[in-house]
């Protein structure tokens, strides 16, 4: 059914083609309209027009035009591969996998079809259709050494990781002579191999491969790293101790180092019988270097008693000497041993008493009042910082020493810091937030006071001036100003404390906004390694973009993922419980402290009255918002409407969360928070209670009572889960389930919900 | 003028935007193999491996089970557990079609 | 605190210390583009006193150097560039920058040759200045009007590796006096 062009209208097809790579889509339509009129069924100009709608943002229009153009020619794999263009463009992986996988059968030699099927198979961890598709492209292109990588990597994913080290070998042994030494794809692919060989549990094998690549290998710190640590499994300790000895002497903060170190000498920190030996080891590594601080902080870490008494004493001397404001941060783990933190709390109490006595209490300096100004003034800065510590907290002494301190050095920002954390200890928000800009106002050219300024300013409800205070360090004409600037940069610490601000305000619809803008970001950085596929076996650099793919496999365990979505979840429950929510703009507290939950029970003329006022208040703050738009639209006529990374920036449908709020499954809208909340993070008593709570609401009985008993193998005392437990009880005996194989499931497995 | 993408302000915003847009690069195609790529000693290595492939694959073919599948009972997993039709097959698989075996595993996996 | 390679995992703390303190700031991808490009190069400071509040803890960063090679070396000459720079203000005078630099510098002249390295700087950052110029010994190399989205100057500084590459080619003159008497491998 597809005539050939004739030869004009042929030449604007291929300018079509590449005004369109090249971005330039107002001229791609002109010329594709031009081919259209003279033949306006050329599927293939339709779907290269569709392409262009798209990525002007005309997603509905483009979407019909495709179709269109495979209803005229069924058998283009222009057509299909296009359709998959734009599924993939909407995120509808699957759909876009058929079309790639038709589009690849109408034309098999297409390498471009054939990479982008590889590519989303693989962002879907389709391991197998993944393997296909890159043994596809090994076959048609056998001399090029990524190939090989590509489908050793497929095979690795998969988990079969002989047939992965096979890859690799194979190609090995095609080589006529090993490649220069500058050839990075070489050096990374050997170490490569070196890391499979490993991780197939094969030290022995792992150690002989290892020698015979690692002289011309580029990357040192990793074949010394890799040998180190065959050494120590095999248990050929000698060669191990040297070889972590050398390690260290290039990098003397690591720890895993030290770690390492004792074990191939043979220590073990628990054995008393080891201690001198283990002291000896890391004084002779601090004797060496006047700078290194971790042979003078791990010993803290095993000592007792009066060994611990002297290094620490030594060590705190040492830093509050220097004026280091971060030595309490250093030293506070200690003090989940109640011996060692009362240690040295004496210790420090004793500096300030010969400090304030004589003046100096550092035995190491004959002289310096400057030095010992600074001695005393961080002695005084540590005993305020330990006061302020939940395990040894005194708020007034805190209160009292932070203030000698200030007064010792008044332009310090770190104490005014600290002053700002003893307030919000003691309950008062608002004076912590105005101390916390006291100090911002200290050194205005840091981001770091600002930011936690504004986050305070955030625990104190003031989210306009939260905002400001962002402001100075923002890209403020961006589409949304600074609210807009810090989503596009993906500030989730801001956009969490806003919406939790919200959140204690019973603002929930915002709050709902901002944790829902939190799982977007998240999207972006899934979708993030897709280009990733196929730069990296360009790039050569392959055990970081297996570590990378490793990674996003459990992208939400992260707890800025929980965080979010443990709140956004709640809001879904009340919005679930309290329809009338919705009528309030999704505000709590509608008018003189009525909350949505007490509607019920007020009589009818008043339920109508609080009613009516929150609806008004909604329409006005709609009115409000519509306002600033404009206003805002006026003052950016002609500025740029591109987001940071230079995409074309669509409005804001629902700015207010308004929407959001509206929805008329709210629990099932929480999914998207709490499936992955339960994949990722199921060692969490907290999401596994907050999950039986949804269920149970959604009547899932067997999803209940699975998160109430994994709740129970974390945390068998929690006080939520034993809620839970009544709830499930109340619900089976409410409605006792009539499927006979749900019932025999249950019975089996409710062992753990007593009898009503 | 229209058409030409919003230029980043910064001489460190333009580097940066150049930067990620390489990473799109359609280039793969036209990858130049290595100087010193052996021809022949490819060729051979590929016939090797088209036999290590089909040897492998009579090995996967007996581990496909036969399991009679009841759709009732996938609606039921999909209904209880909320899971998709391809994973509610997949669990009924691997308890050999036994509804209540598949779900009481489910229910009481260890996390 | 611990210094050691940045890792993919370590990226959302890290864009996070970013923002916290600095007012240039990247998008993940970009952060993925230079752990995925120059794996090498990276590296960070770890809190590691801290205790576990969750089984999902990541690792707490403090610090870290975000490093790269230039891709287009206007001069040809292979050199490295620091892309980003910072410690948190809660753990300055540990000497944590110079180590983090250190680390990242030398790897940059092992496994990619570079023969210099490169990085910009507010020309009213005394701090930094201090540190690139006193401490880690870099040179200013020239001026660039208005470099910074805020329309700030920056000094482009640069820093001769070759002190690394020396010892490089020292510790190759060792492994091959260890390969003279070894058994044939």
């Amino acid at each position: 059914s597809a005539r050939p062009l004739p030869h004009k209208e042929q030449n604007l097809f291929r300018q079509v083609v590449k005004y369109y790579e090249a971005k330039q889509y107002k001229k791609a339509l002109k010329a594709a309209d031009q081919v259209l009129k003279k033949a306006p069924n050329h599927a293939d100009t339709q779907a290269f027009k569709a392409l262009t709608l798209n990525a002007q943002g005309q997603t509905e229009e483009a979407f019909a035009l495709a179709k269109i153009a495979l209803k005229n020619d069924t058998k283009s794999h222009i057509c299909w591969h296009v359709y998959g263009l734009l599924y993939r463009s909407v995120k509808n992986l699957e759909e876009a996998i058929k079309a790639y996988k038709f589009a690849l059968r109408l034309e098999p030699e297409s390498q471009q079809i054939q990479r982008d099927l590889a590519f989303l198979q693989i962002q879907m961890r389709d391991y197998q259709g993944y393997i296909q598709s890159r043994r596809a492209m090994l076959n048609a292109r056998p001399q090029v050494r990524q190939n090989w990588t590509g489908l050793a990597v497929a095979y690795h994913l998969s988990g079969d990781l002989q047939s992965a080290e096979n890859m690799l070998k194979t190609y090995e042994g095609t080589l006529r002579s090993p490649p220069p030494r500058s050839d990075i794809e070489h050096s990374e692919a050997s170490l490569y191999r070196n890391a499979l060989i490993a991780e197939m549990d094969e030290p022995e094998r792992a150690l002989e491969h290892l020698e015979s690549i690692a002289k011309n290998n580029l990357d040192r710190t990793a074949v010394m790293e890799m040998r180190a640590d065959y050494l120590l499994r095999l248990d050929k300790k000698e060669e191990a101790e040297k070889a972590y000895r050398a390690l260290i002497e290039r990098n003397n903060e690591y720890r895993l180092y030290y770690e390492q170190l004792e074990k191939a000498l043979g220590l073990t920190r628990t054995d008393s019988s080891c201690l001198p030996q283990l002291l000896e080891l890391y004084d002779s590594y601090a004797k060496q270097n006047e700078r290194l601080d971790a042979a003078r902080r791990i010993p803290l870490d095993f000592l007792e008693g009066e060994q611990f008494k002297t290094a620490t004493d030594s060590y705190l001397r040492r830093l509050l000497t220097k004026g280091v404001p971060s030595t309490f941060a250093n030293i506070k783990a200690l003090y989940r041993d109640p011996s060692k933190r009362d240690t040295i709390h004496q210790l420090v109490e004793s500096y300030f008493a010969d400090a304030s006595s004589n003046g100096s209490a550092d035995k190491s300096q004959a002289n310096g009042d400057g030095h010992s100004d600074r001695f005393k003034q961080f002695v005084i800065y540590f005993l305020a910082q330990h006061y302020d510590y939940y395990l040894s907290r005194d708020l007034s002494k805190a209160m009292s020493l932070i203030d000698q301190a200030i007064e010792l050095d008044p332009k310090s920002v770190d104490f005014h810091m600290t002053k700002a954390r003893i307030h919000k200890h003691l309950g008062d928000s608002q004076k912590a937030a105005e101390m916390m800009n006291a100090a911002r106002q200290l050194d205005e050219r840091d981001r770091y006071i600002n930011t936690k300024c504004a986050k305070y300013q955030l625990r104190n409800h003031e989210n306009d001036s939260a905002i400001q205070t962002m402001s100075k360090f923002t890209r403020n004409e961006t589409v949304g100003g600074p609210l807009g600037d810090l989503h596009d940069m993906q500030c989730m610490w801001y956009i969490t404390e806003d919406g939790d601000s919200y959140l204690r305000q019973g603002k929930l619809a915002l709050a709902l906004k901002r944790y829902t803008a939190i799982a977007d970001i998240f999207d972006t950085w899934t979708e993030d390694q897709f280009d990733f596929h196929g730069f990296s076996l360009r790039k050569g650099q392959v055990r970081s973009y297996v570590d990378m793919v490793k990674w996003e496999d459990h992208l939400r365990d992260h707890p800025f993922f929980a965080r979010a979505g443990l709140s956004a979840v709640k809001i879904y429950i009340m919005l679930h419980d309290n329809p009338a929510l919705k009528k309030s703009g999704g505000n709590i507290n509608l008018t003189n402290g009525i909350g949505a939950e007490d509607l019920d029970n007020l009589d009818a003329a008043e339920k109508k009255k609080a009613l009516k006022k929150a609806k008004r208040e909604a329409e006005r703050a709609e009115k409000a918002e519509q306002e600033r738009k404009e206003a805002e639209a006026r003052k950016n006529a002609g500025k740029k409407t591109t987001g940071g990374d230079g995409e074309p920036k669509k409005e804001d449908p629902d700015p207010q969360g308004l929407k959001l709020i509206k929805t008329e499954q709210p629990l099932e809208e929480a999914m998207r928070f709490l499936a992955p909340m339960l994949e990722f993070s199921p060692k969490r008593v907290d999401v596994q209670v907050l999950g039986c709570d949804v269920f149970l609401r959604r009547s899932k009985l067997l999803l209940a009572l699975k998160c109430i008993r994994a709740a129970a193998s974390i945390d068998p005392e929690d006080a939520g889960l034993h809620e839970q437990i009544v709830n499930f009880r109340k619900a089976v005996d409410k409605s006792p389930p009539t499927d006979p194989k749900l019932k025999a499931v249950l019975d089996a497995t409710d062992d753990l919900i007593p009898a009503s | 003028t229209e058409d030409a993408p919003a230029v980043p302000a910064s001489a460190e915003e333009r580097k940066t935007a150049a930067a990620l847009s390489k990473l799109e690069a359609t280039g793969d195609d036209n990858t130049a193999p290595k100087k010193d790529v052996d021809a022949d000693a490819i060729a051979k290595a590929m016939q090797n491996l088209d036999v290590g492939d089909k040897a492998k694959a009579p090995e996967k073919k007996e581990e496909v089970k036969k399991v009679k599948i009841d759709a009732t009972d996938v609606g039921l997993l999909v209904d209880e557990l909320l899971l998709s039709k391809t994973k509610a097959t997949d669990l009924l698989k691997a308890h050999d079609g036994d509804a209540v075996k598949a779900m009481t595993a489910f229910v009481t996996a260890a996390v | 605190m611990d210094i050691r390679l940045l890792r993919s995992s370590d990226i959302p703390h890290v864009q996070q210390a970013n923002i916290t303190n600095l007012p240039e700031n990247y998008f993940c991808k970009y952060y993925l583009y230079h752990a995925l490009s120059w794996p090498q190069l990276s590296y960070v400071a770890v809190d590691v006193s801290r205790p576990p509040k969750s089984p999902y803890d990541p690792p707490k960063i403090v610090g870290y150097v975000l490093a790269k090679m230039e891709e287009e070396p206007t001069d040809g000459v292979q050199h490295g560039h620091i892309t980003s720079l910072s410690v948190m203000r809660t753990h300055r005078r540990l000497g944590l920058a110079e180590k983090l630099m250190k680390q990242s510098q030398r790897a940059m002249a092992e496994t990619y040759g570079a023969h210099y390295v490169s990085l910009h700087v507010r020309v009213s950052n005394h701090a930094a200045l201090h540190l690139y110029r006193d401490t880690l010994g870099f040179t200013n190399d020239k001026v660039e009007a208005k470099y910074y989205a805020d329309g700030e100057d920056a000094y482009s500084m640069k820093m001769d590796l070759s002190k690394y590459r020396l010892q490089l080619e020292d510790s190759e003159e060792d492994d091959d006096a260890m390969d003279v008497g070894s058994a044939g491998k």
